[in-house]
């Protein structure tokens, strides 16, 4: 089993090059039924990352392209009056994917994000009084760009808890970026991709994550993290019940893509960044982008033993 | 140069303080040109501080040393000893001004000024002294405060003032130690400082002697009576008799320093007093006739003066009981007869001739006194510290030609005439007198009280004082010295600026006298505060206790202070109870001591890695440990507890390291 994750990983890096850490991020989110949101300026390869993941994992892929006039409908899909039958008939919006990439999430309004907030969190759907379940491997990428602010609508604290994690992908290195220039075009790399692993497996992969053992020891390390977010002076708040389990399931999926069946601190330190940016802010700063230097007073200073 | 860590400018102050602080009291024995060393280093000092001036390269500086070292030689003729010690330390305090860059090196320059301030007390340990000591102790402190500060703290008083809040902390620790803390003898003998224990009577009397004694208004000793102070006709205190005499001066025989108790007995009640005794370089002690001391201070001599086994270096204190008119030697003729009728061969025919003469008219050698003294009262002699010069035959110009001189002169011309008549008699010097204090009731005799007298021998009443000056000055001994030379107005002429000169302005002799007084408590409690007065002292509060109790309890205390000092440094209730952590902490320490330390937010894992790098050799072992404490820990594999670990850590501990070979970051 983890001979094929480690082909899926390795299959998604030749085509996203020299970004191993945030594949890994990103694998570790999926496996342990989290939600992604990527945070970096266009062209940086989001849409490249979310494609190729579903392709490997042989996902079925949908993408959502946020904007202001984006309607909940749109997303969710609608009935639809059928002549022929004389019936309304439900066309399922593209939230109705296995692997649904939310471009530019805070492009659209409040109404239209929280339609697929709430989407990722029940895990099915209700439009019309009907409730429909979605996908069973369920997947969404989110990206925003942190630039541009003009005419976006920032998702809120409430709402950025739902995603498991954030990342960055940032510029890639030079070699990277050579290899790039002078490769192939993503696009029929993309095209060329086999899917490495069955539905089941993945279902199977993602039950194993969740059997992986956390000690009392590293229970109590997480513990001592989220008290130290709660009490120490330099957090605006601390972290939510939801929080300290999100970065348990992480550091869960982490060990279990490490080879372990259980957890060790450095799995939680490695996914600490970002399950956890995304959800504190600076006392000094409350309205301000991440706790970035929160977290590194995080790993630098609570007890990891 | 860089100035990489750096003397805050508040720590520089203070230190540039300190130094003036310190080295002021010493100025009274350095030499000058120290001024100008100091006044030339704290200058390039701040230079170096400001960036306008860079550190001494390394041939300056030993040119500086080298400089300083001629300079201590030249001006005090050596380098070693205590003057020329002193100096030199206070030259090496002033040039390590200039090399100093880091705050080690203020450190030193730190301790060598408490050091320097110790050294003070070599020359000067009165009550004023110890007072003014606090001072350039406080400025060290705050440069001491001042180095630990950031360089951003400008302002110098906060800093002081957290000196002194430690200082007066500190108090209570002081006087603990004051107190209890055991007295040790010095491990070595310290030189004396040159001038001090030079005034004082000396071991022989030449004419003149007597004289710079009297212009001299140091004082001498202080006595503390257990009663009343007796009448002042009665303070006669001795310190050394003179046997032999060579024509000009009177010296000292060996005989009278045989340790060998003189035969006396005790008649009239005893007379308690406690002297403390400024040093003299001497070792005899002062006391009235007949005395005796607790035994070991000091001994009587066979010339009934008490003397110790080592001078009188350092302010001394004894309890002496004396029994004012004890018979002495009056039992059987004393074998030092002999030496007490010692003449020079020749010399000094006139005074000889009239001694035959006096002894034939008077039959009885008391009545040959009474005469001597008779004539000393009734012919024009005259009191003088100035006395005109005498030629070779110093008792024959004195009785016959000039008739005027001091307390010597008429105690060795009536001893040489009482020899040259066949009667034993010696020279007696000391003291007479003295100042009565009435704000501490105590006495203060001065070397200006110097005096000496005559004693003779007759049978069956023994020794017999007597003060031949007494006759011809009675002022001197009934009022004291300036009274006698009250006509000549030289009392302490030479010394404008002894407060003893000012005695006639009332409120300047009260003042004089309380601080005497206040310099007196000084000495007999603090200075003297050692050795039995502690002894003493200790068993008055605490009851029977030898040296042995008190050092046992000094440890018992001490042992219980390091005991409560370990529970709360170590805190054993907050012991890690969990065994694997237990181990991990040992691990822990024991890389530690290899020169890797775990940070605070590292997990076990990435510190055996980082170990590992820095390890290489014991890295296999390092990363088992680890693997199998992880296994353990957050596994929770079951069957390997505690026991396989532990035998592993054992294995991993006598495996690659025994030694603690230097940690490996190259």
């Amino acid at each position: 089993m983890r001979t094929r994750l480690d082909a899926c990983l390795r299959a998604v890096n030749e085509v996203l090059l020299g970004k191993e850490a945030q594949v890994r991020l990103a694998l570790t989110c999926l496996l342990a039924r989290g939600h992604l949101l990527v945070e970096d300026m266009p062209g940086m390869g989001k849409t490249t990352l979310s494609h190729t993941l579903a392709k490997v994992l042989g996902l079925e892929f949908q993408r959502i392209q946020f904007t202001s006039d984006l309607l909940p409908g749109d997303i969710l899909g609608t009935s639809v009056f059928d002549k022929d039958s004389g019936q309304f008939v439900f066309h399922p919006g593209p939230i109705f994917a296995e692997l649904v990439l939310a471009d530019e999430i805070n492009r659209a309004t409040p109404k239209s994000q929280s339609a697929l907030l709430e989407a990722m969190e029940e895990g099915q759907v209700t439009i019309e009084g009907a409730t429909r379940p979605l996908p069973d491997p369920f997947f969404v990428i989110a990206t925003q760009n942190p630039v541009s602010s003009g005419g976006t609508f920032a998702l809120p604290e409430s709402q950025l808890d739902r995603f498991l994690m954030r990342v960055s992908l940032g510029y890639p290195a030079k070699a990277a970026e050579k290899a790039l220039l002078l490769g192939e075009s993503r696009r029929d790399l993309l095209l060329r991709l086999e899917p490495l692993l069955e539905h089941d497996e993945l279902r199977t992969i993602q039950d194993a994550v969740s059997q992986v053992r956390a000690s009392d020891a590293l229970v109590d390390y997480v513990l001592r993290l989220v008290e130290a977010t709660r009490t120490q002076p330099q957090f605006a708040w601390g972290l939510s019940p939801r929080g300290s389990l999100a970065l348990l399931a992480a550091a869960r999926a982490w060990a279990f893509l490490d080879g372990r069946d259980y957890v060790i601190p450095e799995d939680v330190q490695a996914v600490l960044p970002t399950v956890v940016g995304h959800r504190l802010r600076e006392r000094a700063d409350a309205t301000g982008h991440g706790g970035g230097a929160l977290v590194q007073w995080l790993l630098r200073e609570v007890p990891a033993l | 140069m860089s100035v990489k860590p750096g003397i805050p400018r508040n720590s520089l102050i203070w230190l540039l303080v300190a130094q003036v602080l310190v080295i002021l009291p010493h100025l009274t024995h350095l030499p000058l040109w120290i001024i100008g060393l100091w006044l030339g280093c704290a200058t390039w000092r701040i230079q170096i501080f400001r960036m306008r001036a860079r550190y001494p390269r390394s041939w300056l500086k030993a040119l500086l040393m080298i400089g300083a070292g001629f300079g201590v030689y030249f001006s005090r003729g050596s380098l070693v000893g205590l003057e020329a010690g002193v100096v030199l330390l206070i030259a090496a305090f002033i040039l390590k001004l200039v090399e100093m860059s880091t705050r080690r090196d203020a450190l030193v320059l730190i301790f060598l000024g408490f050091f320097a301030v110790v050294t003070s007390y070599l020359f000067e340990d009165s009550l004023l002294a110890g007072l003014y000591s606090l001072l350039p102790v406080t400025a060290l402190l705050a440069a001491m405060i001042g180095l630990q500060q950031s360089s951003l703290v400008t302002r110098p008083w906060p800093t002081v003032r957290l000196a002194g809040s430690l200082l007066l902390q500190a108090v209570p620790l002081m006087l603990v130690l004051f107190l209890f803390f055991p007295r040790l003898p010095p491990l070595w003998s310290l030189p004396q400082a040159g001038d001090r224990g030079v005034t004082g009577l000396a071991d022989h009397m030449a004419p003149g002697d007597i004289a710079r004694l009297g212009r001299s208004p140091e004082l001498a000793f202080r006595v503390s009576f257990d009663g009343d102070i007796p009448p002042r006709e009665q303070l006669y205190w001795r310190a050394v008799t003179f046997e032999r005499f060579d024509g000009r001066r009177w010296s000292q025989s060996y005989a009278s320093h045989l340790p060998q108790e003189p035969e006396w007995q005790a008649v009239g009640e005893p007379l308690g007093y406690n002297v403390v005794m400024q040093p003299s370089g001497q070792p005899w002690l002062f006391a009235l006739d007949v005395a005796r001391v607790a035994p070991g201070q000091a001994q009587l001599m066979s010339d009934f003066h008490l003397q110790r086994r080592q001078p009188v270096n350092q302010p001394l204190m004894y309890q002496v009981t004396s029994w004012l008119d004890a018979r002495r030697e009056a039992v059987r003729a004393p074998e030092s007869l002999g030496r007490s009728l010692q003449l020079p061969e020749r010399g000094n025919p006139r005074a000889r001739a009239w001694a035959m003469e006096l002894r034939r008219s008077a039959q009885e050698p008391q009545a040959m006194v009474d005469a001597l003294l008779k004539h000393f009262n009734r012919q024009p002699y005259h009191y003088t510290l100035e006395p005109p010069p005498v030629g070779d035959d110093i008792v024959d110009d004195f009785l016959f030609e000039t008739r005027s001189g001091f307390c010597a002169h008429y105690a060795g011309a009536m001893t040489f005439v009482l020899r040259a008549a066949g009667i034993p008699a010696r020279v007696v010097a000391g003291y007479q007198g003295g100042e009565v204090n009435p704000a501490g009731n105590y006495l203060s005799v001065h070397q200006f009280d110097a005096h000496a007298w005559v004693e003779y021998w007759v049978a069956e009443r023994g020794w017999v004082s007597v003060d031949p000056t007494f006759q011809v000055a009675p002022e001197r001994v009934e009022q004291g010295l300036e009274q006698a030379l009250a006509r000549e107005r030289s009392f302490l002429a030479d010394q404008p600026m002894s407060l003893l000169r000012y005695r006639d302005i009332g409120w300047v002799n009260t003042l004089r006298l309380r601080w005497d007084s206040l310099n007196y408590g000084w000495q007999r409690w603090v200075l003297n505060y050692q050795g039995e007065q502690q002894t003493q002292m200790l068993q008055r509060w605490l009851g029977k206790l030898d040296a042995q109790t008190l050092g046992l309890g000094l440890v018992a205390i001490l042992g219980v202070l390091t005991a409560v000092l370990a529970l709360f440094l170590f805190k054993p209730w907050r012991r890690e109870t969990d065994p694997h952590q237990r181990l991990f902490r040992r691990f822990e320490r024991l890389l530690a001591r290899h020169g890797v330390h775990r940070n605070k937010g590292e997990g076990a894992r990435s510190f055996a890695e980082r170990a590992a790098a820095t390890l290489p050799e014991q890295a296999p072992a390092i990363l088992a440990f680890v693997r199998l404490y992880e296994a353990q820990r957050y596994a929770q594999l079951p069957g390997t507890t505690d026991e396989l670990s532990h035998s592993l850590r054992q294995l991993r501990r006598a495996l690659p390291w025994r030694l603690p070979k230097p940690a490996g970051r190259s």
